[in-house]
């Protein structure tokens, strides 16, 4: 019955196509993805990385925590041993096989907070499509970051005994 | 064959013959000393030698080899240096006078020099507080202290060994 | 009759043991006299943390992680009455200072308080002590996990730490201790628990301390480094990552790994094993086996496993394995062919032989494998053969150690006499548990031509000339009762010796006897009298048809005792035997791979157009390689089935990994052979196989897969829960087997003639005996690279005096001219074998089936 009652009718839709004039004459929120990209936030958890030391080292040293502690069971790691000739991360071990299944992954971030050597860091990029199952798994290779300007790539040989230590000296707290 | 019972064949029969024949194991000091005379420390054909002797693994006596400061498993200097730095002689400035001595010698305590004249030993009190820095000199031919010691004394009384022809005298 | 009497009320007075009450954390356990705070504390679920301390080994108080308050009555001392409180309970006087769980033993009303706060400081601060240098290393430590020293921080130490940083200790890491163990010496804690079990429990003292304080370390000085067959086990008992073995070297880490329950069949002890598997990336996402690991059973292997046990299980999942069935083709090739193809050509073979089939099958198989093969046998009338060189199944059958035996039941007043033996070389926990045995106080005889490890621990030692292990036995029953006919020189001879007297009178005087007889020299034939000596000797005192008492054969293989239970006996003349058959069926063993001999007469088989050979196994071994039929077959981490121990306990395996896709086991492949020859077995759960056994062979008629997956609880309590107690060998959830009634002591009367007794064989030259090295060369353990340096070469073994007089060196390679084949061989000598022998390793390189002359050329 109202519905045929102008007075009810009319003024709410002079409200709202006031606000869509309003919006007419505003700045657009969208973007043009993908040419333009919005930065993301600073604690946004993208894909992760495999982070590198300044001297090109792996930091990861395939302890398999980030494994144990994913709760999708999204990451599967295997370790081999690391000699001097030829050396991946410092210390006795580096991941022979990191791969993580991101369409498991539910990028809770708990990796990271497992990660002893601070290795495994959720990045920034979101950009994850796949025509095929297989390539949803990201293998060691894709993960690792590149080698950073003055840094050597992996693996590689050193002096023996120059990097004995898996996890870094930790420095006094006092 | 025992090629230390061939040298010392009856000296260690005699030692043999202080303990009881269940426990001839205990031998093991005595038998070390004999060994180390020779060339100043045991290697590992000796441990080998003694555990046949007194019927125990080789690492047994190892163990005990490795236990005590004075039973030496390397070659070493001829002359073993050992400066007390326990806390009067620090006091007295020993801890300085062995770095001091270190530089000069160009070695770390624990280590011999390159000729094998000298080995540098930290040790703790050797009753000498009055009189450090101090060092002592060790060897089967007993007991040598040198006390008042200055880097520039020390140097000269090594500087004189080094002259008698060091290691091969 | 009255010492009759008396002696029964004595052995029945014997077993009370004195029990004492106590109170521990408020609960109120009694326990035996003795038993010392952590273990009784266990008792009842209360947790004393331990480091140093080990449920199998003597305390040492060394690492301080179980202070706990003690407190006891106070009595008066006038009178001798409880002091007691107001309250009407006894007062009791707790001690100044906290005390070590570890050491302090029971007492009656002892009140003892492990949550107080001073207990709960006193283990933070030995906890921040153990850490002030310990590594962060837990991240890549294969320990971590599993750590008593990762699970006791966690539960009970400190977060942070008060010592200064800039003084961590640093030291080696990575130090091989020879290249089976490693040692970090920065994790070591220095709990001695692994020199204490070299040292205490197998004899082995190759590593010890070297150093003191903090500069302590563990060393080997053997050649080879840490040179013990149970070198493996100290990983186990480590209570930190300190050593760990080069096999699992950053393998997995341990919460990844799956565990399925085995058993071990490299030797007849059945050891209960745990296989650890995980998938792998470089093996293709295939399941992988990771470790073995020991799986507690008290009555088998307590919570230990030698090395070969270990880390010889690389075989199964070897590249070589074959894949799929093979036929020779017209050209004389083995060609891939389907199952039915070669199962329907072997069917109609083996028909077409009828009884002239001969089955030869290995000891390795299983109950039901065997079961299988020997009905598919049966059926055409064929010979069931056996793959061994030892005689006496059926006299074990009949009087081996009755139901309900258990080693470490043997003690003071028991006896045990070990004949013809290299026990720790045959069946390494055979040895262990005779050791302990011995230590418990049970008198050990040992009868053998030379020293072995045993000799130290013997009561009484028996030498004879390899041929006369029967005389040297029957010597000692004529000394006890002089009935024993028909004696020859030898017992005449052997039994001079004081010696053998006082040997038989502390085995004629013994509550309970247990004979065990390996193959040391032995071959077939020396081997059934030595073992009807045994018998003899067993019947003779009594000791037969009870728990506790009776014989056991150290089989040369692990099933050997499951093969004759099943009906498959021994050949005394192989080559023969094959060369009559029309077809043959090789399963689980290499004829022509093991002896020339019998590799000639394979090759008839295989040369004669009319005859038939089919080879069943795991590898393309050199008798598959002269087949005409090669079937391919599971590895036993891949199937199920049961296995017969020594003691005549059977047991089941379960799979661990998924088999290739076309591999059959063999009890499934004789089944389908039957099946073509209209005969039904079972052919898809071996459950139902062992039924089948337990209908047709009366002695199985108990055994069932339900009952031999019943468990009960065991002493020391282990579990996944607190390495720290007892290491990290697996709890027992799978099933302890189910031990046979030996026919003696279901009331059957054994029947049994006296042995019959050869002199020593004479020769002019030197004799060549066989003797068994644990680490051989067969096609299970050499697989496994990691044992590689340690196998034994093709070699021979010379006395001091033989090597002299051939001008050999150590070392030196010598030919060795033997029964018609002439093979170039290491001479390696050593100073207790007897001269005038030449002991020839087995399954080395050298084919020697019995004692045979053998010529030495330098």
């Amino acid at each position: 019955m109202n519905l045929y009652n102008p007075l009810k009718v009319v003024p709410p839709l002079v409200t709202g196509l006031w606000t869509t004039f309003k919006s007419t004459l505003k700045k657009p929120v969208t973007i043009q993805y993908p040419e333009v990209k919005r930065p993301v936030r600073e604690r946004y958890k993208g894909r992760h990385e495999l982070k590198r030391y300044d001297n090109g080292l792996e930091k990861c040293i395939g302890c398999a925590l980030c494994a144990a502690a994913c709760p999708a069971d999204a990451i599967f790691v295997e370790a081999s041993e690391n000699i001097d000739e030829k050396r991946f991360s410092p210390g006795e071990r580096y991941a022979s096989t990191y791969e993580i299944n991101m369409l498991r992954c539910i990028f809770c971030g708990y990796c990271e907070d497992a990660c002893p050597t601070e290795a495994i860091v959720l990045g920034d990029n979101y950009e994850l499509s796949f025509t095929d199952r297989s390539q949803a798994i990201y293998t060691r290779e894709m993960l690792l970051d590149p080698v950073p300007a003055g840094g050597e790539p992996t693996p590689r040989e050193v002096e023996p005994g120059s990097f004995d230590r898996s996890i870094p000296e930790m420095k006094d707290p006092a | 064959m025992n090629a230390l019972r061939e040298s010392y064949g009856q000296e260690i029969d005699q030692i043999l013959a202080k303990y009881p024949d269940d426990e001839k194991r205990s031998a093991v000091m005595p038998l070390l000393f004999v060994a180390m005379r020779k060339d100043g420390y045991v290697n590992k054909q000796d441990l080998e030698d003694i555990g046949e002797i007194i019927g125990r693994s080789s690492t047994d006596v190892a163990s005990i080899l490795g236990f005590y400061t004075l039973f030496h498993d390397k070659p070493e200097g001829k002359y073993r240096i050992q400066v007390c730095n326990d806390l009067p002689c620090a006091l007295r400035g020993a801890d300085e006078y062995l770095d001091n001595l270190c530089d000069n010698l160009g070695i770390r305590p624990g280590e011999t020099t390159e000729d094998g004249v000298v080995t540098l030993e930290a040790v703790m009190c050797l009753a000498a507080c009055d009189k450090a820095p101090m060092f002592q000199v060790q060897d089967y031919n007993g007991v040598a202290y040198h006390e008042n010691q200055t880097v520039e004394s020390t140097m000269q009384l090594v500087e004189s060994w080094r002259a008698e022809g060091g290691k091969d005298a | 009759m009255t010492e009759a009497v008396e002696n029964q009320v004595e052995e029945q007075a014997q077993p009370e043991e004195k029990l004492v009450t106590l109170t521990i954390d408020n609960i109120e356990v009694s326990v035996p006299e003795g038993t010392v705070l952590v273990d009784a504390a266990k008792k009842i679920g209360v947790d004393i943390p331990v480091f140093c301390y080990h449920p199998k080994m003597e305390p040492v108080g060394m690492c301080r992680m179980c202070l706990v308050e003690v407190g006891r009555p106070v009595f008066d001392r006038a009178t001798g009455e409880p002091v007691l409180e107001e309250d009407g309970s006894p007062k009791i006087q707790f001690g100044p200072k906290l005390d070590t769980g570890c050491t302090v033993e029971v007492s009656e009303g002892m009140v003892v308080r492990g949550y107080t706060e001073e207990v709960v400081d006193a283990r933070k601060e030995v906890l921040e002590f153990l850490l002030t240098s310990h590594p962060l290393d837990c991240p890549i430590c294969d320990k971590g996990g599993e750590c008593p020293l990762q699970n006791l921080t966690m539960r009970y130490g400190p977060g942070t730490s008060r010592f200064i940083f800039d003084e961590k200790h640093h030291a080696a890491k990575h130090v091989p201790l020879g290249e089976i163990i490693y040692l970090d010496r920065e994790r070591c804690i220095q709990c001695a628990r692994c020199t204490r079990f070299q040292d205490e429990v197998v004899d082995d003292p190759v590593i010890g301390f070297s150093q003191r304080g903090r500069s302590l370390e563990i060393v080997t000085f053997s050649d080879p480094g840490f040179d013990s067959y149970w070198s493996g086990n100290t990983t186990d008992i480590c209570p930190v990552g300190a050593l760990t073995t080069a096999d699992f070297r950053f393998g997995a880490r341990p919460w990844e790994l799956k565990a399925s329950a085995s058993v071990c069949n490299h030797c007849p002890v059945g050891c209960n094993t745990t296989v650890n598997t995980r998938r792998e990336a470089k093996s293709g996402g295939e399941l992988v086996i990771k470790r073995m690991m020991p799986r507690q059973n008290e009555y088998i292997n307590e919570i230990w496993m030698c090395d070969k046990g270990r880390f010889a299980h690389h075989y199964t999942q070897s590249e070589e394995r074959l894949t799929q069935p093979m036929v020779r083709n017209e050209v004389g090739e083995l060609e891939a062919t389907s199952w039915e193809a070669a199962l329907d050509l072997v069917a109609e073979e083996f028909k077409a032989a009828s009884d002239g089939l001969v089955t030869l099958a290995g000891a390795r198989l299983s109950n039901e494998d065997l079961f299988n093969i020997q009905q598919v046998t049966e059926k055409l009338g064929g010979k069931a053969l056996q793959n061994t060189h030892m005689a006496g199944g059926e006299l074990v059958a009949s009087v081996g150690v009755g139901q309900g035996s258990n080693l470490s039941d043997l003690g003071e007043g028991d006896a045990i006499l070990v004949v013809a033996s290299d026990l720790e070389e045959e069946a390494p926990l055979y040895w262990l548990r005779i050791k302990q045995a011995s230590e418990r106080g049970a008198t050990l005889v040992v009868a053998n031509p030379r020293d072995t490890k045993l000799s130290s621990k013997a009561n009484y030692e028996l030498r004879y000339s390899y041929g006369e292990e029967a005389a040297a036995v029957m010597a000692l029953l004529g000394s006890i009762s002089p009935k024993t006919p028909g004696e020859s020189e030898a017992v005449k001879k052997l039994s001079r010796g004081q010696e053998v007297k006082d040997a038989a009178t502390a085995i004629s005087e013994a509550n309970n006897l247990v004979v065990l007889y390996g193959n040391e020299g032995t071959g077939l034939a020396t081997s059934q009298s030595l073992a009807d000596a045994c018998a003899n000797l067993l019947v003779a005192t009594g000791h037969v048809g009870k728990a506790n008492n009776g014989l056991i054969a150290v089989w040369d293989k692990g099933n050997t005792q499951g093969a004759y239970d099943m009906g498959l006996v021994p050949s005394e003349d192989l080559a023969a035997d094959l060369m009559s058959a029309k077809a043959a069926y090789i399963v689980a063993a290499d004829p022509a791979g093991d002896d020339a001999t019998l590799a000639e007469a394979i090759k008839a088989v295989e040369e004669d157009a009319e005859k038939f050979l089919v080879v069943q196994e795991l590898f393309l071994t050199e008798s598959a390689k002269l087949a005409d039929v090669v079937l391919p077959v599971q590895a036993n981490t891949e199937r199920q089935g049961t296995y017969t121990n020594a003691e005549r306990r059977v047991q089941i395996f379960y799979p661990a990994v998924p088999a290739p896709v076309n591999v059959h086991a063999d009890y499934a492949v004789a089944a389908n052979i039957a099946e073509r020859l209209d005969l039904k077995l079972q052919k898809v759960i071996p459950a139902q196989v062992m039924a089948q056994i337990a209908e047709t062979v009366s002695d199985y008629a108990e055994v069932s897969y339900t009952k031999m997956a019943e468990v009960e609880e065991q002493w020391p309590i282990i579990s996944s829960e607190d390495v720290f107690y007892g290491g990290t060998s697996y709890e027992n959830e799978q099933g302890m087997g189910q031990q046979l009634q030996p026919a003696s002591q279901g009331g059957e009367s054994p029947a049994l003639s006296f042995a019959q007794v050869a002199d020593a064989p004479k020769v002019d030259g030197l004799l060549a005996v066989p003797v068994t090295r644990l680490y051989d060369r067969g096609s299970t353990v050499v697989p496994t690279e990691l044992l590689s340096e340690r196998l034994t070469p093709t070699s021979v073994v010379l006395s001091p005096d033989d090597a002299e007089k051939l001008s050999i060196e150590p070392d030196a390679e010598v030919t060795v001219k033997l029964n018609g084949t002439e093979t170039k061989a290491q001479a390696r000598i050593e100073a207790g074998v007897p001269q005038g022998y030449v002991l020839v390793p087995r399954s080395v390189g050298i084919a020697l089936n019995s004692p045979s002359p053998v010529e030495i050329k330098a």
